[in-house]
């Protein structure tokens, strides 16, 4: 993105993380949209076969975390690993048959998620360690004051197409646009915390149900409309949330594909421009590739 | 509420299990349950500050433990508060037996205070917050003053799996008996809310997603943006209707569909929070059918509440 930033100023921090078992309770199933029971995997651990670039739907799967699914087993410790880690940041793998591995934040789901070649991946289980390097928080975009950076790390914010347009505003390209019908669990809660999940795009159920976000992929570039998550994710006309969807297939009702947010400010700042191009997958290419044996 | 034709929410004398393949499902007989809860201590994190949608820091008051002076028929935001709720909030030290009790109390149920200086006084379950499973609970302003967080009450919970209203109506988490209470017409095809706004469901911030017996929906609402929807008149005790909204299980979208909720708390300075409903009835819009009455709605009272649990102490 051609912008000027701050991003020189900042620091990073080194933060451990452990990939994180996959959670279930002793009764099983969820419910789905009309009522029927499921049990479907998705959510912790080390999810194999779907990467950025990937679709986001049409798993059998719930709460879709591409990747690592990490965590750290303190809790405040954990807050700082989820709140200070940025998407773009690098995550090596430092236990386990995989150490040495390397990949990279695409979000945060209350659990930091890692995409990595799936020949790394494959060499992960929950309990390995990784080391994030966190950086990120803090940026700020010197010509658009009234645009709040947040989870996006500088080296994100080089990768990403746009920048400062003829008219000043600040150029991004997405590859959906997302109406605030769609907006769902996540609405509340921090925007350094887990993620939006937006409604109407399951793979169960009806038309009436459908918000025309089938087909959103792994690691795309989305503008929220009507959302302010400067402080936290909330409704407000006229402002507009840019994220990139770190989590795939929801089948619990209420939820779905989500992105973790990356801008916030009034829509009049921004100019958006529709491109099927604009995804994290970027970050996978300019990734070194690595052999692990 | 007023019936207009035999109404399906009574259970139906001599109807038994040798019922169950006729066409019609029997009604079935809601059973009530004692639980215990104990009043609620506010509390807050080590900082004392929340952050408000602008960025700005303020200290949240109300939001749970005992709130005097918030009334049913006040405001939502005629208190500067934070989810203020008209009454006590009642809870249970053990997380699930916590959730248990927000998911078996309904509002309608009578409450009775075991310990303390207000023990054998009564109030009435009003509503319910979400994160954790907080009961709210509406006692007459005296008996307010004589509670004490940590007394330890008695909510009779009766409500959960009671039968559809009409064919295709679900209601969740309320006394069918208060209904009658409340301006709703219960027909043979269909039931009809007087509320105080009908709102698009992308007013809804938390409680998305979540599962209605447990979690209330925040109206992402203020005073000012309220206007816009002809709901700057909302108060506690209002109901109003949600659209497209499907309500029965974890709350989303749903082209097409009603929820009509209670309101059950006040505003929110926090992004993606506000005033709080508990959801009642849900259906598609051709069955649950919502008249907004911007000025001259009226919801549930307390003296409505209050007297509709009198009967059975």
């Amino acid at each position: 993105m051609l912008v000027t930033s701050n991003a020189g100023q900042l620091v990073t921090q080194v933060l451990a993380g452990e990939v994180w078992p996959p959670l279930a309770d002793r009764h099983g199933f969820r419910v789905d949209p009309d009522g029927h029971a499921f049990l479907l995997p998705g959510m912790g651990g080390v999810t194999l076969g779907a990467h950025c670039g990937d679709p986001a739907t049409g798993y059998a799967a719930d709460h879709l975390e591409p990747g690592l699914s990490v965590r750290h087993r303190d809790p405040a410790a954990n807050y700082a690993l989820q709140y200070l880690t940025c998407v773009g940041n690098t995550v090596v793998v430092t236990s386990g048959p995989a150490a040495g591995s390397e990949g990279f934040v695409i979000g945060q789901h209350a659990y930091v998620l890692v995409d990595m070649p799936e020949q790394a991946l494959r060499g992960v289980t929950a309990g390995d360690q990784v080391t994030v390097f966190a950086v990120g928080q803090g940026l700020t975009l010197l010509e658009h004051p009234a645009i709040k950076v947040k989870n996006c790390s500088p080296r994100l914010l080089a990768a990403l197409a746009g920048g400062t347009g003829r008219c000043g505003t600040l150029q991004v390209h997405v590859a959906a646009r997302v109406p605030a019908e769609a907006i769902g669990a996540g609405a509340g809660m921090a925007s350094e915390y887990a993620n939006t999940d937006l409604m109407g795009a399951y793979e169960v159920g009806g038309e009436e149900l459908s918000l025309g976000l089938h087909g959103l992929r792994i690691g795309d570039v989305v503008a929220m409309t009507d959302t302010d998550h400067r402080y936290g994710r909330g409704y407000r006309e006229g402002w507009l949330s840019i994220g990139v969807i770190s989590t795939g297939s929801g089948r619990l009702f209420g939820h779905g594909p989500g992105p973790s947010t990356i801008m916030s400010g009034p829509a009049d700042a921004f100019t958006i421009i529709d491109d099927p191009h604009a995804n994290l997958a970027v970050l996978a290419q300019a990734l070194p590739q690595k052999e692990n044996a | 509420m007023t019936v207009d034709a035999t109404s399906a929410i009574l259970p139906a004398p001599g109807h038994s299990l040798a019922d169950a393949n006729d066409a019609t499902p029997p009604a079935l007989r809601l059973v009530d349950v004692n639980l215990a809860a104990t009043v609620e201590q506010a509390s807050v994190g080590s900082d004392p500050y929340r952050i408000d949608a602008d960025g700005a820091p303020y200290v949240p008051v109300g939001d749970g433990g005992i709130v005097l002076g918030v009334r049913l028929g006040d405001g939502v935001w005629q208190h500067p508060g934070d989810h203020a709720a008209p009454g006590a909030c009642l809870v249970h030290p053990d997380p699930a037996a916590g959730y248990a009790l927000s998911a078996q109390a309904c509002i309608g149920n009578v409450v009775t205070v075991r310990t303390g200086a207000a023990a054998g006084l009564t109030g009435v379950v009003t509503g319910k917050r979400g994160e954790g499973g907080r009961v709210i609970a509406t006692f007459p302003q005296d008996t307010l003053r004589r509670l004490r967080p940590g007394d330890q009450v008695a909510v009779r919970g009766r409500g959960t799996g009671a039968n559809d209203p009409a064919p295709g109506v679900t209601i969740r988490n309320i006394d069918p008996d208060l209904l009658a209470v409340l301006p709703v017409t219960v027909g043979p095809e269909a039931v009809t809310a007087g509320v105080r706004a009908v709102l698009p469901s992308k007013l809804v911030g938390n409680g998305i997603g979540r599962p209605t017996p447990m979690w209330d929906l925040d109206l992402q609402l203020n005073a000012s943006s309220a206007r816009r929807y002809d709901a700057a008149g909302l108060r506690l005790g209002d109901l109003v209707a949600i659209t497209d909204l499907d309500a029965r299980y974890n709350a989303g979208y749903r082209r097409g569909w009603v929820t009509v909720g209670l309101v059950v708390h006040g505003g929110s300075p926090q992004p993606g929070h506000g005033p709080g409903v508990t959801a009642i009835l849900i259906g598609p819009a051709g069955s649950l059918r919502a008249a907004a009455d911007p000025a001259g709605h009226h919801g549930l009272s307390e003296e409505a509440a209050l007297d509709a649990v009198r009967d059975l102490l």
